[in-house]
């Protein structure tokens, strides 16, 4: 019996593994796809076709579309609040803005399409961009109070000094056919942007 | 190693980082009250949707709302 119940259990938790696999390929090649095609007008057979899957298979991992999407968006905000966290911790307003165009130039194709599509897309993703901005918030407001009471920058309420560098960003992002026809706007305009934001905002 | 702290997402690194600087908690410093215990659901509900106003500016009601979808994808919250 026992080596028999032993028999059974392998195939079981091989399948397992294979599930599990099956599921973060599909997550990664979403990813890939949604970046590419946008978060409202990818198709799910056009995921499973880059997948190497049968269309079928997407929905035996994922009940609905809206719950894959919600999957992959999911999984973005927290890598990209993982890396944020990762590389603007503690550092002064100017390493933090840094960061953050560093953190976000690494995963610029999909972030632009939550930046555009975001309005249009189920609340959970619109939850997950805001979640993103708190991490960027959290850090540049330590930072900011720290620099406001030291006389390095101006004082200015918190969701200003915010909203305006992150309007600057996301208006060349979103614009990016325009600013950067076919090549990653951050890498060709984020030092100025940065540059010109701390003139801004310096005392 | 790196956690995330169950009742905000926030990644926690250095001790100090941690609920009472304890690295064994599963929550950060954030999402403490002064005796070192976990906000409650309310609490944390609260300071989060104000931080939120305070540093982007939302909509009071707007910035509830998230919140709340934040934190259903938060394990200590997650239903």
């Amino acid at each position: 019996m026992t080596q028999y119940a032993g028999v059974d259990e392998m195939p079981e938790s091989q399948r397992q593994k294979q599930k599990k696999q099956t599921r973060k390929h599909l997550i990664t090649m979403a990813f890939n796809q949604l970046a590419k095609d946008g978060l409202i007008n990818t198709r799910t057979a056009d995921i499973a076709k880059a997948a190497g899957v049968s269309h079928g298979t997407v929905f035996a991992h994922f009940p609905t579309r809206d719950a894959l999407l919600t999957e992959v968006i999911n999984e973005f905000g927290a890598r990209v609040t993982r890396r944020l966290h990762e590389l603007a911790g503690g550092g002064s307003v100017h390493e933090i803005l840094e960061a953050h165009l560093k953190g976000l130039a690494e995963f610029e194709p999909f972030y632009t399409r939550l930046v555009r599509e975001g309005s249009l897309l189920p609340e959970s993703a619109r939850n997950t961009l805001i979640m993103i901005q708190s991490a960027v918030s959290f850090h540049l407001s330590q930072a900011a109070e720290r620099e406001m009471a030291a006389g390095i920058i101006r004082r200015l309420p918190m969701h200003l000094l915010f909203n305006t560098w992150i309007g600057l960003v996301h208006y060349y992002l979103a614009n990016g056919d325009l600013f950067s026809p076919g090549k990653p706007v951050l890498e060709r305009y984020g030092k100025e942007l940065l540059e010109h934001y701390l003139t801004l905002i310096t005392e | 190693m790196m956690k995330i702290c169950i009742a905000c997402g926030m990644p926690m690194e250095n001790p100090a980082d941690f609920a009472m600087g304890d690295p064994d908690k599963d929550f950060c410093v954030h999402c403490a009250r002064q005796d070192g215990t976990m906000q409650s659901y309310e609490e944390k509900l609260d300071s989060l949707a104000n931080f939120i106003v305070r540093t982007q500016g939302l909509d009071k009601q707007a910035a509830r709302d998230a919140a709340k979808g934040m934190m259903a994808q938060l394990p200590a919250w997650k239903k």
